[in-house]
């Protein structure tokens, strides 16, 4: 049986960075994502992952772990509209246990400071969107060309439960 | 136009997935379905799915702003009566003229430019009927989600709600919340086509919201009273605040947020 592409979330996780310092509501505090911060791989194989928001047609993940194992991808350096970055998830099984941003490039000073405050709550808000298995995305009307880069886009292929 | 679902679901095993998913596209967008079988046998859940999707390319036919020639085209020219055209669009004049008074003119199919326009609430009334047939068809569960406006029935697993992100204004990678729904969820922004959400008041675009998320039992009000409240913020979400079984989410322009009672925001 094949498991859910987690690897694709590598993509869509850039986005979350853009707009954390903007919304009020921003769940946990990034205490909540602290647990293995910077600890990497976390004893499975290490693959790169392909990046972007429709990664299933550019390329395959490295990652060959058996589902259920413990494994880690790296997604491609990622523009994230003040910057670029690198994330990379740690998942045992399907369940995401862990995201790093090991590369971070932004232009200016200003960017650097709202990206440090940023990307604490951007693995806060990946591990909680995670554990949270939403079925859909409500939002303004897309149309059919706009829904190959959304969030529901990616959900119909990873069937997250 | 219809692509042949037939081969079209899959799910994460070859034996008994627990949820299906199919995406179509139709009337500019793309309808995503996600289905839970239970004991329904994979044909009659491959029919059922067949017979949704071409409903909502009928919607598509009947009521196509963009084609000239299409019914809804001729009524809003005045070329043919209500009589003269499929019953489907009585039946949604009927609806928007019903939305129109629940919420208090701010939803006004009426006011547009160019004449009668059932843009805000067609949709919806399409996932509805899709929704209808996939429910009538024994099958568990499903949802379909025409485009960011979406419907559910049932249980995507025993003892689990259906879980729906309302995606971030500014963000389209980004969540503004999880809500828990056992029915319609309808969200209105000018972030993905630009500013088409007229005030009938002014005739002018309105600035009152970034995002507006209405509930409740049937998609078509939801949506023409989400369009409501992102044309008119705060005063449109009180009004949505009276209607029964229906709720509403508010992201203001200035990113602060209000909400009625009823919206189940998980965590």
């Amino acid at each position: 049986m094949k498991r859910a592409p987690w690897y694709l979330a590598v993509g869509a996780i850039a986005g979350f960075a853009g707009v954390l310092g903007l919304t009020g509501r921003t769940a946990a505090p990034a205490a909540s994502a602290s647990k293995g911060q910077g600890s990497g791989t976390q004893g499975g194989q290490q693959g790169t992952g392909s990046g972007g928001a429709a990664p299933a047609s550019t390329g395959q993940p490295a990652q060959a772990t058996a589902p259920g194992g413990v494994h880690t991808a790296s997604g491609a350096l990622e523009q994230y509209g003040y910057g670029e970055l690198s994330v990379k998830v740690t998942a045992n099984g399907n369940k995401i246990t862990n995201v790093t941003v090991p590369t971070l490039r932004t232009a200016e000073q200003y960017s650097q400071q709202l990206a440090s405050q940023v990307i604490p709550m951007l693995k806060s808000q990946v591990l909680a969107a995670d554990s949270a298995r939403i079925n859909g995305v409500s939002g303004a009307t897309y149309t059919s060309q706009a829904y190959a880069m959304s969030l529901q886009a990616a959900l119909d292929k990873l069937h997250i439960r | 136009m219809i692509s042949d679902p037939v081969g079209a679901p899959s799910g994460p095993g070859a034996d008994r997935p627990a949820l299906l998913t199919h995406a179509e596209p139709a009337m500019g967008t793309v309808f995503s379905v996600v289905m839970v079988p239970g004991d329904l046998a994979g044909p009659d859940l491959r029919s059922a799915l067949r017979a949704a999707c071409a409903t909502l390319h009928h919607a598509n036919a009947v009521f196509s702003t963009w084609d000239r020639q299409s019914p809804v085209s001729r009524f809003r020219r005045g070329e043919a009566d209500l009589g003269q055209l499929p019953g489907e669009v009585a039946e949604v004049v009927a609806d928007c003229r019903s939305a129109r008074q629940i919420s208090g003119g701010w939803f006004d199919p009426w006011a547009m430019p160019g004449g009668f326009d059932p843009t805000g609430l067609v949709k919806g009334w399409a996932v509805d009927r899709a929704l209808a047939i996939l429910r009538e068809s024994g099958m568990a569960g499903a949802m379909v989600n025409g485009g960011g406006d979406l419907a559910a029935f049932g249980f995507p697993a025993p003892g689990q709600r259906w879980r729906v992100g309302i995606r971030h204004p500014w963000c389209a990678d980004a969540l503004a919340g999880i809500i828990e729904v056992g029915a319609a969820v309808a969200t209105s922004g000018s972030y993905e086509r630009g500013a088409h959400l007229i005030d009938p008041a002014t005739a002018q675009p309105a600035g009152r919201s970034a995002s507006a998320t209405v509930t409740g039992p049937s998609l078509a009000m939801a949506d023409a009273l989400a369009t409501a409240v992102a044309v008119g913020g705060d005063e449109a979400l009180a009004v949505v605040a009276g209607v029964g079984g229906y709720d509403a989410y508010l992201i203001r322009p200035d990113g602060t947020e209000t909400q009625t009672g009823g919206i189940a925001f998980v965590s």
